[in-house]
């Protein structure tokens, strides 16, 4: 009751302000005049009982002001008084305003942009019921726990019937089928399911349904739900789709529901625009009765009082049972179950930390300098602080006043830094790596404006704290007497040294970070990747299972493919292979076994990167044979199966022997078991990354080990477009129900495999410039403050004949003193946090001495330069009026 | 800015709180009434009375009303609180308590 009174009556107060200001007066006066009437009665005049009267008061203002300080909202008042009078100081100096805000607004605006990213990726709720009780679950050898592999159709029932830990549980395999009939042919990126994802993902559908249990068993009709973006691009959003027919990979499947567009499971891949029985899928349909082909990756929903790990005990054990039962399939293997949210994210998460470190330590740099500028402007007005200290204001008014200033200085910053994010993040959108744009729109919303607001608070605090004490701890009467402005408090002197030395030291660990990156970069795109990417256009031919059946016809096809394009003028360097180097599915590994060597011990296998090729590939690629032969016409499938190994399988596995004539036995399943003679041995290359060790590889002729379709590969000196255009007239050519997708110059591959590294070194390159540049502004400032103090001492030295270039010399030192104080510290942290990029680096060790020294050096050279300026004006002063300049 | 003693900023407060226990008074009236009963040796700056009610009334111990006055006008009328009796009781208390110790304090000096 009492806290709600005096609430109520100080927001009157505070609200009427001048009501309670004119009682206060009516009050006074009443008892002023009960005063004077006393004198009267005494025999005064009116005059004298009036002065006698306020005499005996006291001071009406002072006591009138001690009244309004009871109220109790005075800060209230003050801080508005204090925002008036800051407004003012700000306009008052423009380029002070203008520099602080808009260091600010980098700081800021970097900070919030990467926290935007780090919003979208790792705090944003997944867009699901209860996302935390999502998991992905994949087998894993037992002895090689760092490998994941899919779950069989087999083991996936045996998983759904006999835990209890899961509500329900899901396997979903994709790929991509042809649409057809509905203008162009098009490649669907598909999601072959049980149909029981819907109930684990908790999906409503936008139209008509979602698959159902009897949509999911052997001999079902083809149904297919589409997402709302291919309903409207292929078929004008037209709701009479449901129960008509589409033909997908030449078969038809009746459309039974529209998905929403935001519907995009799984995140952190290319979403799939059409969903179908795993049953009914051309490709895994007739694998899904093979126990040994692992298919499905599997989403589970736990029970709600179920943790990860129960149910990773759980899967466990049902995975040590299965291997007991199936040996033949499961031996040596278990089930590992993860957070749905750490599978799609989980590599991101350090990358995105020390992005974040980064711009923390920029926005440091950013408060060092503010308060730097602070403190030199606190200096001047040393003289205005004193006298109002001297006139009564106590210390502690005078420092929220001037943290007062600050957080106008910060606010403004804030919204400059908001405004800074949102252009950062738009401009910065086609320079995402392509999984951080998957897993959710990056935008400035609700938390990240918080965010904002909360850094700009903190920097305030940051910059504003230290100035604001410093500058009222002056000692009164020199400030008086000396106007303030040439001494210099040997305590701010102090502080603004300190922050140059630190802001020096924080942009060397920036710029040792950033340095490290780009040099770290540059290695991996000057990395000889083992071909020759110029010149080479890729282009993606896809063929349609139901129509094309049997790996005859897939022969058929590539050979008649193969024999057009070489005929067309421009296209005779050409080839087919599958997979490329550096694709974003990933390589095929497989094992494999020497023939005539022991067999290994289970739970050990032998593993290489699997490509099939024509004969031309590696004539069109331009990798090297090193002995034996290439492939030609006769690896046809009438003569005994050959392969080639690269160089790194031939040295890890026939270390000091030939290995042309010897035999392998490996191939894609059902093939697994087929012996092949090794006939050559080509240069390495650097198939699963450009920042990855060349991997073991195996290369088979295509016309032995046919698929159903593949990656062209053209070298030609035509632009992309005319050469894109000729192979799809080719395609059409033969089949013109053919798509020919994903088609790229093999540049822009190589390009986009490395666009993660590119961009955090984009990022850390521009932060480390960021600070070179606020380190060169924080100790100019210093040195031209200390030198415009010093005027008076290097007139005298002068006029006692010191030469400018002393004098000079004397400047620089101070300077060079406080840049190798920096560098000292900075090469410390460097060596220090630098380890904890060492995981992103290339080639190149996280203490790189290059690297360092070439740091050190600019950062001083740059130091250096900052101070010649103020030490040149400090030289041409005239002697004399140095001297008089008292 | 120099701040009242404690002690003395202690006492004022009792005395007004003593005073309008009796009946609700006005500022002149209160002022008047501290210096009669004081016999005018505890004379008070007339004007710093009022800091001093106005913070009484901020911290909910008196409320004040606009009302007809003996005077002749209205004038700022002051009454304790139910809070205010209890502080008033309070600071008795321990004012008794303080100049018992005082006085003990002289007497075996």
């Amino acid at each position: 009751m009492r806290s709600l009174r005096i609430f109520k009556q100080r927001l009157r107060s505070l609200l009427r302000h001048s009501s309670a200001d004119a009682e206060l007066e009516r009050e006074i006066e009443i008892h002023l005049q009960q005063l004077t009437k006393e004198g009267v009665t005494s025999g005064m005049t009116r005059g004298e009982a009036r002065a006698m009267a306020l005499q005996e008061f006291g001071s009406v203002d002072r006591i009138k002001e001690m009244c309004r300080d009871t109220r109790g909202v005075s800060w209230a008042q003050d801080f508005l008084r204090d925002l008036r009078y800051g407004v003012r100081t700000l306009a008052a100096s423009p380029a002070f305003a203008l520099t602080a805000v808009m260091t600010l607004a980098l700081g800021i605006g970097a900070n919030t942009a990467i926290f935007s990213i780090v919003d979208a990726v790792l705090l944003r709720a997944l867009p699901y019921r209860d996302p935390d009780q999502l998991v992905l679950m994949l087998n894993t050898p037992l002895n090689r726990p760092e490998e994941l592999q899919g779950v069989s159709y087999r083991d996936f029932t045996e998983y759904r019937k006999q835990n209890r830990v899961f509500s329900e549980i899901a396997g979903n395999a994709f790929h991509d089928l042809t649409l057809t009939g509905a203008g162009e042919p098009a490649i669907v990126n598909t999601a072959a399911v049980t149909p029981e994802v819907f109930a684990v993902l908790q999906t409503k559908p936008l139209l008509g349904r979602t698959l159902q249990p009897q949509d999911g068993k052997p001999g079902a009709t083809p149904v297919a739900v589409l997402r709302e973006n291919l309903w409207r691009a292929r078929f004008g959003a037209d709701p009479r789709l449901i129960g008509q027919s589409i033909n997908l990979d030449m078969r038809p499947f009746t459309v039974v529901g529209i998905l929403p567009a935001g519907f995009q499971y799984p995140e952190g891949a290319p979403h799939p625009d059409a969903w179908i029985s795993v049953m009914q899928d051309p490709l895994f349909g007739p694998l899904t009765s093979q126990p040994g082909v692992r298919l499905l990756g599997v989403l589970g929903r736990l029970k709600p009082e179920i943790s990860i790990q129960q149910a990773q005990a759980e899967m466990s054990t049902l995975g040590a049972r299965f291997a007991k039962e199936f040996p033949a399939e499961d031996a040596g293997l278990t089930i590992r179950v993860q957070p749905y949210r750490q599978a799609v994210v989980g590599n991101l998460e350090p990358s995105l930390f020390i992005l974040l470190s980064a711009v923390g330590l920029l926005l440091l740099i950013v408060c060092a300098n503010i308060a730097n500028l602070l403190l030199s402007k606190a200096t001047s007005r040393r003289k205005e602080l004193a006298l109002r200290i001297a006139l009564g204001a106590s210390r502690a008014r005078i420092v929220r006043q001037l943290l007062t200033e600050s957080v106008l200085l910060g606010l403004l910053g804030g919204v400059a830094g908001v405004l800074v994010a949102l252009w950062a993040v738009s401009s910065l959108q086609p320079f995402l790596p392509s999984e951080v744009v998957q897993i959710s729109s990056i935008h400035v919303g609700g938390p990240v404006l918080a965010f904002a607001l909360l850094v700009s608070l903190i920097a305030t605090l940051a910059f504003g704290l230290a100035p604001a004490l410093l500058s009222t701890s002056a000692n009164l009467q020199m400030d008086l007497r000396e106007g303030g402005e040439r001494t210099g408090h040997r305590g701010s002197r102090h502080a603004r040294s300190f922050l140059a030395v630190a802001e020096i030291s924080l942009a060397m660990v920036l710029l040792v970070a950033g340095g490290l990156l780009i040099r770290s970069f540059a290695l991996v795109t000057s990395v000889n990747p083992g071909f020759d990417p110029t010149n080479i256009i890729q282009a993606e031919v896809s063929l349609p299972q139901f129509q094309y059946a049997t790996p005859r016809q897939w022969l058929a096809f590539s050979k008649e493919l193969l024999d057009r394009l070489h005929t067309q003028p421009g296209l005779q360097d050409s080839a087919l292979a599958a997979p490329l180097p550096l694709d974003r599915q990933g390589q095929a590994s497989l094992p494999f076994t020497i023939v005539g060597n022991p067999p290994l011990p289970p739970g050990k296998a032998t593993s290489a990167d699997y490509t099939t090729v024509s004969p031309n590939y590696f004539h069109v690629m331009r990798i090297p044979l090193l002995t034996g032969r290439l492939f030609s016409a006769q690896d046809s499938p009438s003569n005994p199966n050959v392969a080639i190994i690269s160089e790194t399988l031939r040295q890890r596995y026939f270390p000091n022997q030939n290995p042309i004539g010897k035999q392998m036995r490996f191939g894609l399943p059902p093939n697994g078991n087929v012996a092949r003679e090794i006939v050559g041995v080509v240069g390495d290359i650097r198939d699963a990354a450009l920042s990855q060790k060349p991997g073991a590889m195996m290369y088979v002729p295509f016309a032995q080990t046919p698929l159903y379709g593949g990656e062209i590969v053209v070298r030609s000196n035509s632009s992309q477009a005319s050469v894109a255009a000729a192979i799809r007239q080719t395609v059409y050519s033969i089949d013109k129900n053919l798509p020919v997708t994903d088609v790229a110059s093999f540049p822009d591959t190589l390009g986009r495999s490395v666009s993660r590294e590119r961009f955090r070194t984009f990022l850390l390159g521009s932060f480390s410039a960021v600070a070179l540049v606020l380190a060169a502004v924080g100790i100019f400032g210093v040195i031209s403050y200390s030198a415009a103090q010093r005027t008076h001492e290097i007139g005298i030295r002068m006029a006692l004949g010191a030469q400018r270039r002393d004098v000079l010399r004397l400047v620089l030192a101070q300077g060079a003193k406080l840049a190798l104080f920096g560098l000292g510290i900075g090469t410390i942290l460097a060596l220090f946090l630098s380890q904890f990029i060492a995981s992103l680096l290339f080639d190149i060790s996280a203490t790189d001495p290059l690297t360092f020294i070439a740091v050190a050096v600019i950062l001083f050279a740059v130091a250096v330069i900052a101070c010649y300026i103020p030490a040149r004006r400090a030289v041409r002063v005239d002697p004399m009026i140095a001297l008089r300049y008292q | 800015m120099p701040k009242p003693s404690d002690l003395l900023q202690g006492t004022l407060d009792l005395l007004i709180l003593k005073t309008i226990a009796r009946k609700p008074l006005h500022g002149w009236g209160i002022a008047k009434r501290i210096q009669v009963l004081s016999g005018e040796t505890l004379s008070v700056g007339q004007g710093s009375l009022y800091p001093a009610l106005h913070r009484l009334e901020n911290q909910g111990w008196i409320c004040a009303e606009w009302e007809d006055s003996d005077l002749g006008r209205p004038a700022k009328v002051y009454t304790l609180t139910r809070q205010g009796r209890k502080q008033l009781e309070h600071e008795l208390q321990s004012w008794n308590r303080l100049s018992s110790a005082v006085q003990l304090l002289i007497e075996s000096a």
